[in-house]
């Protein structure tokens, strides 16, 4: 059996434990898909997997069990997927019957969002799908979630870019009856960014964070929402072998041009910095912001962007996280 | 005296009656509704006839227009109470038959409940002249039908909505607006005759101390958060309470204003030193239900519910107040 | 069109120190109010309480205002000389006429007293026009006891029979000891018909006190109670004291019993 495995990895087929066996991975941007595309799905699991599929944590879906070569038929039973889940997106993929061009960048993944969820901010859905136009097919290593509030459910905190639905509460102290709901629930489960005075609500802008709490407990409609849509970033969490750690908060309050703009400048910066001697030429985001330094890594991300008036941006980072070894660090060999 | 007018006609009349009027109907406020990508309607100031939200019920009343939110009934300069100066232009408010009963029962109590009448409401009150807005086929919730709130007669002017605009105008003083408008035609509001909810009344002679007791208000202990949606959205809850306020930067003056009071929200019942009563969601249920189909009638001859339903599109945790009064009629049986 | 939320401003002419926490205020006053009504005490900036008056007499009304909030933390800081705005007086009272040649017993816990003074010392101005008069009066402890002064003076009363009582023993108190409740069974009552009973006092106080009195056979409506509630107007329109279809302050707070006990909140 001759099988190029780095084409075939590019391809979103893997290598597998069992020889002569493949798993091919299908992309889901945003998370949500027409029930349609099970029917493919089902098709290939059935006739060529296992008759199984896994659930993927970036919501895609891995059909195991493949022999290689099996993958351009199941590329070609795929195309309807590609051509509703890509390039109908607006992605750019020439070949709709070769399956998927690139594996590196993951699937933009994404919480319920304002679709279903009476907390979410935003459709992230509608976003991720955005960011995936803006971004794939890429080979390098990068990973993007969207999710509608700070509950974070999609875990936007372990991602390389996490993108977070803020919300601008307007207060009209006219129709605010003091009835405090909005206080109490923000002390007990938000961040006590309000507070009672002569009756009125306070808010601390720098408290808040933007989740729309107080919106949703308001029983009068003195919180309302500003209807432009914001996004926190947080960027840089990770999981892996050298250093977990969630992401820090890189923007506050900016808008959606703005993340997809700061994404896409990104991966200037990854082919200025990557280790060109990185193994299989694979490095991932996170650890060229660590050899580059936040700051360098900001100057590229906000290139010709226009931050609103209330936008915020870090000035410096504290990654932390923890380290299994701190001699990985450390180079013995060099001078 | 009936006309038919195009929007646009309509449109240079509504502008003639701002000279003189300040003209509500329920508005949209988009996308800055409770939950993202949703829309706010209520009443609001119009420009134009179009602006105005036809096909979907106000989430809150009109009734903050006569009693606003929050109303300063007093100024503090040094000692002196200094009343607000009264705003000059008439009210003309859009509103449905439902809702012109509700204004009726705040009429009861903030002109006849007591031998005094409150000023503040009685001056906005003076001002204003109803457009009834023809509604036949009402919205989900509405039990109007039932209340005997889907029919009035207290208007100045009533409308039709369709390819152009059929209005009954029976006062003479909003004649000289319409004047070189339209065409005279025949025409009286229909109103709707069966709304999707209907509600059996409870017969009230059977209503005693007995019903406060029951079981079914346990259920609503559990399910009721006290929020106050269902009071503050309701065209007929007209309690209130009173905020005195020493201005931040000028702790000398100040103001007292009245506030909206909502009786499922905490503190309703609670005087200085600590004591309140209905510290049960239930009995706070219990105590609005009571009020609205059975005491207000008790004290004055009618009930006050007026079935407009937005207390049940308002409940977060999908309590149905009609559903709700269903269950008394149950126990009590029957109004006859 | 009349304002009835504007106050008038009165004159503080003489402030007594009952307890720690109550102190009585005599204000220059020129309305007579009816036995157990009550006034809106109005603070600008501060806000608004209902009071019960005490007493009255010529030119004068007392109220009696135990520190518990913001608008009786002010009133504490006053003065004579000092005055305060005043509106009303609301509500209906007791009508003495009801008790006027009849054996009557009042039975008050703490602030309670309070409401029905001024009944007190009409009587004991007037033993005339009574029969007899049984007053059984509660406090928690002897450092709550108000009007002491006009209590010991009650006690000398021919027509009176007063017994004062705080709730549990004491250091240095001979008196009697135990809630008021505890008292009623012993009342002589010579004749249940010509008689009237008022109880006012904390709601569990009243609520008790009745159910000793219907045990000995009195009728519902020989006993008055008055009620207190939140309130924001005085005048039956901001809706905190409604119960039932009634307005605390315009039909109460004095209720006979037949109503009161119907009331529920």
């Amino acid at each position: 059996m001759d099988i190029n495995t780095k084409k075939i990895k590019k391809n979103a087929y893997r290598v597998t434990k069992e020889r002569g066996k493949t798993a091919l991975r299908i992309r889901v941007p945003g998370g949500h898909l027409e029930v349609k595309y099970f029917d493919i799905i089902k098709e290939i699991a059935e006739k060529f997997g296992d008759g199984s599929v896994h659930i993927t944590i970036r919501q895609g879906f891995e059909v195991p069990g493949i022999d290689f070569d099996k993958i351009p038929k199941i590329n070609r039973m795929i195309a309807p997927i590609i051509q509703g889940l890509e390039l109908d997106y607006g992605v750019n993929i020439e070949e709709v019957e070769q399956g998927y061009p690139a594996a590196g960048t993951r699937n933009v993944s994404a919480c319920i969002g304002n679709k279903v969820c009476p907390f979410a901010n935003y459709n992230t859905t509608d976003l991720a799908i955005k960011i995936e136009k803006s971004i794939f097919p890429n080979d390098r290593h990068v990973k993007i979630a969207c999710t509608g509030c700070p509950n974070d459910c999609i875990k936007a905190h372990m991602q390389d870019f996490g993108i977070i639905g803020q919300v601008e509460p307007v207060y009209d102290a006219s129709r605010c009856v003091g009835c405090e709901a909005c206080v109490k629930n923000c002390k007990k489960r938000v961040t006590g960014a309000l507070r009672m005075e002569n009756y009125k609500v306070k808010r601390d802008e720098d408290r808040c964070l933007g989740c729309g709490e107080c919106i949703l407990k308001c029983p009068t409609g003195a919180w309302s929402r500003n209807p432009e849509k914001f996004f926190r970033v947080v960027i840089m969490g990770r999981t892996g072998k050298r250093n977990p750690r969630l992401a820090e908060t890189f923007l506050e309050w900016v808008d959606e041009a703005t993340v997809i703009k700061i994404i896409q400048n990104t991966y200037d910066f990854i082919e200025s910095y990557i280790d060109k001697e990185a193994p299989g030429g694979k490095e991932h985001i996170g650890y060229i912001v660590d050899r580059a330094g936040y700051y360098t890594f900001k100057e590229y991300a906000l290139k010709d962007v226009t931050l609103g008036p209330k936008a915020k941006v870090a000035q410096y980072i504290d990654f932390g996280g923890y380290k299994y070894e701190r001699n990985v660090y450390f180079d013995k060999n060099s001078k | 005296m009936a006309l038919q007018l195009s929007y646009e006609a309509f449109n240079k009349v509504l502008q003639e009656l701002k000279n003189e009027y300040k003209i509500y109907a329920p508005i949209r406020l988009q996308g800055t509704g409770r939950f993202s990508d949703t829309d706010v309607v209520r009443y609001g100031e119009i420009n134009r006839i179009e602006e105005m939200v036809i096909d979907e019920k106000a989430h809150f009343s009109p009734k903050e227009i006569l009693f606003p939110i929050t109303q300063t009934l007093f100024y503090y300069t040094s000692e002196e109470y200094q009343e607000p100066k009264e705003e000059d232009k008439k009210i003309i408010i859009f509103l449905r038959p439902c809702d012109i009963h509700g204004v009726m029962r705040l009429d009861q109590v903030f002109l006849k409940n007591g031998s005094l009448q409150d000023v503040y409401y009685e001056r906005l009150r003076e001002k204003v002249k109803f457009f009834m807005i023809e509604c036949t086929e009402g919205f989900d919730n509405c039990f109007c039908v039932s209340m005997g709130t889907n029919q009035t007669e207290s208007y100045s002017a009533a409308i039709r909505f369709g390819e152009e605009l059929i209005i009954d105008f029976k006062d003479e003083e909003l004649s000289p607006a319409f004047e070189g408008f339209g065409k005279t035609v025949d025409f009286s509001p229909e109103f709707i005759q069966k709304n999707k909810v209907e509600v059996r009344l409870p017969d009230t002679e059977n209503i005693d101390n007995s019903l406060f007791e029951q079981d079914m208000w346990k259920e609503y202990s559990q399910r009721c958060i006290a929020c106050g949606r269902c009071n503050f959205v309701c065209m007929t809850c007209s309690c209130w309470t009173m905020q005195d306020i020493a201005y931040e930067d000028n702790p000398n003056n100040g103001e007292r204003r009245r506030v909206w009071a909502g009786c499922h929200v905490d503190g309703f019942t609670d005087m200085a030193g600590g004591h309140g009563f209905r510290k049960n969601y239930g009995d706070r249920m219990r105590y609005k239900t009571m009020h609205k189909i059975y005491d207000f009638k008790k004290r004055n001859g009618y009930h006050m519910c007026v079935g407009c339903g937005r207390c049940d599109d308002a409940c977060p945790e999908y309590i149905s107040f009609s559903n709700c009064i269903n269950k008394v009629t149950q126990i009590v049986g029957e109004e006859q | 069109m009349k304002n009835p939320y504007i106050p008038k401003k009165y004159e503080i002419i003489d402030i007594q120190h009952q307890t720690k926490i109550d102190y009585t205020y005599r204000l220059a006053y020129d309305i007579t109010p009816q036995n157990g009504q009550f006034v809106e005490v109005s603070i600008p900036k501060i806000g608004e309480a209902p009071i019960s008056i005490s007493d009255f007499g010529p030119g004068y009304i007392d109220m009696t205002i135990r520190r518990v909030g913001k608008v009786t933390d002010y009133l504490h800081n006053l003065r004579v000389g000092d005055s305060m705005f005043l509106r009303g007086p609301y509500g209906n009272g007791f009508s003495l006429d009801q008790y006027k040649g009849k054996h009557l017993i009042i039975t008050a816990g703490g602030t309670g007293l309070a409401p029905v003074k001024s009944i007190i010392n009409h009587f004991h101005r007037n033993p005339q026009e009574i029969e007899k008069l049984d007053l059984l009066i509660g406090f928690k402890s002897s450092k709550d006891i108000l009007f002491a002064e006009e209590i010991e003076a009650w006690k000398k009363n021919e027509k009176f029979n007063v017994i004062l009582t705080i709730d549990r023993e004491e250091e240095g108190w001979s008196g009697n000891v135990g809630l008021v409740t505890q008292y009623v069974p012993a009342l002589h009552i010579p004749d249940t018909d010509n008689l009237e009973i008022i109880i006012v006092g904390p709601p569990m106080m009243m609520k008790f006190t009745g159910l000793e009195y219907l045990k000995r056979n009195i009728r519902e409506d020989q006993i008055w109670v008055s009620f207190e509630r939140k309130m924001s107007c005085g005048i039956g329109k901001c809706g905190h004291c409604k119960i039932d279809e009634i307005y605390v302050c315009l039909e109460g707070p004095v209720f006979n019993y037949a109503k009161a006990k119907q009331l529920m909140d």
